[in-house]
């Protein structure tokens, strides 16, 4: 018996050095992290199981039968990040590059599986060559087999993906179905075609950080959540993120204790916004000012930066933020940024995370690229993904909510539980300036003084339709606030709507425009 | 397409310049058809000068991110600057948008001027 032990942990010492030790000091010099490392950083000490450790392909085509590939070239199990179970799979670059064949794959299935059935998220570290090639069809089933668990989950249990190395071809498709996709700068990267193909087809020439980096799809694709300098520091932001996320689409998020006083009266907030309308500022204060210890976990940050995106606490209960950015973009909505919000405000809509929306809103961006590239359909993927949540759902008008982009930040009318507004805010059609040229043409035209008479003008419209007077008057607007005392009501709002429930007609599933 | 007349060392040269829509980071390519003499490559300076603007390495273009008005120019031509210092102030949508330099650097050249329309993808400034 003691012979067999000794062999049995000889065997497994041998599959814990995946591709030997060669191939491990080559991945530590690029910077990265082998597969069990990767785990035992994301998981509390010691809690790592692993599954199927023994699991090896079984391909006998060309030199697949001498190729030895320990664990398949995946680790998988589960353990618990800050005591909450999770399961996790990591693709082990050192053994056949990581690629991806029919044992591989169903190992990964198999986490998935019991993910979903044990109700808690999934991490998946990607760092694979691909397909394995010599498996053909067998490791392309193998991809479609994680596609479709994938947006089985989808809703259910948070998944999240880490890019820590190459992720090409088709692999890259399991990372956009899952939530939260995160890349470490300089050695991840994703792309369907490389530049080779892309060279070969297009002629253009670009290279693979360009094409794929993180940097690129923190920035410019917005296929990616979020971006780190290294892996421990990509694994970290990874423990922050499921700290404001619940376990499954039946729970709600864990409650945190915090030093932060619940009436906290701020009077900076008196003060933040310009008097003059257009002016811009930092709505990144506003969230620092309203959230407990001023934390602002934001998503998608590089990228279309005229909406904000992330998740906040107030009185240590997550709350999903959607906040418009003055400083960017003077924070109208265009193509991305309704993408960006329509896919957060439903991601918090799964799992059950209250949605505060704050608007300073001038309109939806004009421009013939934004109407030729689709801005109605992509806009109105915020309409519906606002009017389709039922979780509570409170909006701010810090300023301007004006057309149809104060509509699609939530308003009363696509469900808003509550809607406060600062008193400087105008609500209206449009903005004072446009709207007095169209009401007042006559008088303008007819006028001795046409530009004296147009200032009159704006200001009697701004001061009888542009204020939030006349939308709390129909009910619109809950209650106008005095700044400083936001941060109480917005808890006590959250409060009272923490019982909600609201049915919907029974369906399918809705049809959200793509 | 718009028309330049354009003076370098006493000849004149015509200048066809078309604009490009929603092309954002690159420079609208630029013709130029000298009709009167045909000398040295002089002419390039002016036309290589845009060109080089895309191609060289370290070298950043500011473009507008919307179309709008340029209300006040806030640095100068070799100036340093820091990422996210105010480089100019872009009048649109009913608001003062500041233009953010998008890394440290120093500004290379000033493409555009004060009261100037641009439209979403004209260049602005140029950091090196």
């Amino acid at each position: 018996m003691r012979e067999k032990i000794e062999n049995l942990l000889d065997i497994k010492a041998g599959i814990d050095l995946g591709g030997g030790a060669k191939r491990i000091e080559k991945q530590h010099n690029s910077g990265k992290m082998t597969a069990r490392e990767r785990i035992n950083s994301l998981l509390d000490e010691d809690s790592f199981v692993e599954i199927d450790k023994f699991v090896e392909h079984r391909s006998t085509n060309f030199d697949m039968t001498n190729t030895e590939a320990p664990a398949d070239g995946v680790v998988t199990g589960y353990g618990t990040v800050d005591g909450r179970l999770i399961f996790v799979y990591a693709q082990d670059f050192t053994v056949v590059g990581g690629s991806l064949g029919e044992m591989h794959a169903n190992k990964i299935c198999k986490v998935q599986d019991m993910a979903v059935k044990m109700g808690v998220p999934i991490v998946g570290f990607n760092d694979s060559g691909g397909a394995r090639i010599q498996e053909g069809v067998d490791a392309l089933s193998g991809y479609g087999k994680i596609f479709y668990r994938n947006t089985i989950a989808s809703g259910v249990i948070p998944q999240i993906s880490v890019i820590m190395g190459p992720c090409a071809g088709g692999a890259v498709y399991s990372p956009s179905l899952t939530d939260f996709t995160f890349m470490v700068d300089k050695t991840s990267m994703m792309f369907i075609t490389g530049p080779q193909v892309i060279k070969s087809v297009t002629g253009e020439e670009v290279t693979q950080e360009e094409l794929g980096g993180a940097s690129t799809h923190n920035k410019v694709s917005g296929v990616a959540h979020f971006i780190d300098k290294t892996e421990l520091e990509c694994i970290e932001r990874i423990k922050e993120l499921l700290s404001f996320l619940p376990s499954n689409n039946l729970e709600v998020s864990p409650i945190y204790d915090t030093n932060d006083y619940i009436n906290r009266v701020e009077d900076k907030l008196n003060e933040i916004v310009p008097d003059n309308p257009n002016k811009p500022y930092d709505m990144k204060e506003v969230i620092g000012l309203l959230a407990d210890e001023g934390k602002f976990f934001e998503l998608q940050s590089l990228y279309a930066q005229n909406i904000l995106t992330g998740y906040i606490r107030l009185n240590g209960k997550t709350i999903g933020v959607v906040a418009n950015q003055p400083r960017v973009l003077a924070g109208c909505l265009d193509i991305n940024a309704s993408d960006k919000a329509g896919r957060f405000i439903r991601t918090c809509d799964a799992f059950n995370i209250p949605l505060l929306s704050l608007v300073d809103v001038p309109g939806f961006l004009p421009g013939t690229d934004q109407e030729y590239g689709g801005i109605i359909r992509h806009g109105a993927k915020m309409l519906y993904a606002f009017s389709e949540a039922t979780v509570p759902k409170v909006t701010l008008i810090i300023r301007k909510a004006y057309g149809g982009a104060y509509l699609a930040m939530c308003s009363k009318d696509l469900g808003a539980d509550q809607v406060f507004a600062w008193p400087n805010s105008e609500i209206a059609v449009m903005g004072p300036e446009g709207a007095a040229n169209i009401i007042f043409k006559n008088d303008i035209n007819t006028s001795n003084d046409p530009i004296q008479i147009r200032k009159e003008k704006i200001e009697e419209y701004r001061d009888t339709v542009a204020n939030p007077y006349i939308a709390a008057q129909r009910g619109f607007v809950d209650d106008i606030l005095v700044p400083s005392t936001t941060r109480p009501r917005l808890i006590s709002a959250f409060d009272m709507l923490e019982s909600k429930r609201e049915n919907r007609p029974k369906k399918k599933h809705g049809n959200l425009p793509v | 397409m718009r028309k330049f007349l354009i003076n370098v060392n006493g000849n004149s040269y015509e200048v066809e310049v078309e604009e490009i829509g929603n092309n954002i980071q690159r420079p609208a390519p630029v013709q130029t058809t000298p009709p009167a003499p045909v000398k040295e490559p002089t002419p390039a300076p002016k036309v290589e000068e845009k060109k080089e603007i895309e191609v060289s390495a370290g070298q950043e273009i500011v473009a507008a991110p919307m179309p709008g008005n340029i209300w006040k120019i806030l640095v100068a031509e070799g100036q340093e600057v820091k990422e996210g210092d105010n480089l100019l102030i872009l009048e649109a949508m009913k608001m003062e948008n500041e233009i953010l330099a998008p890394r440290d650097g120093k500004v290379a050249s000033i493409v555009t001027k004060e009261g100037l329309a641009v439209n979403t993808g004209d260049q602005l400034v140029i950091i090196e």
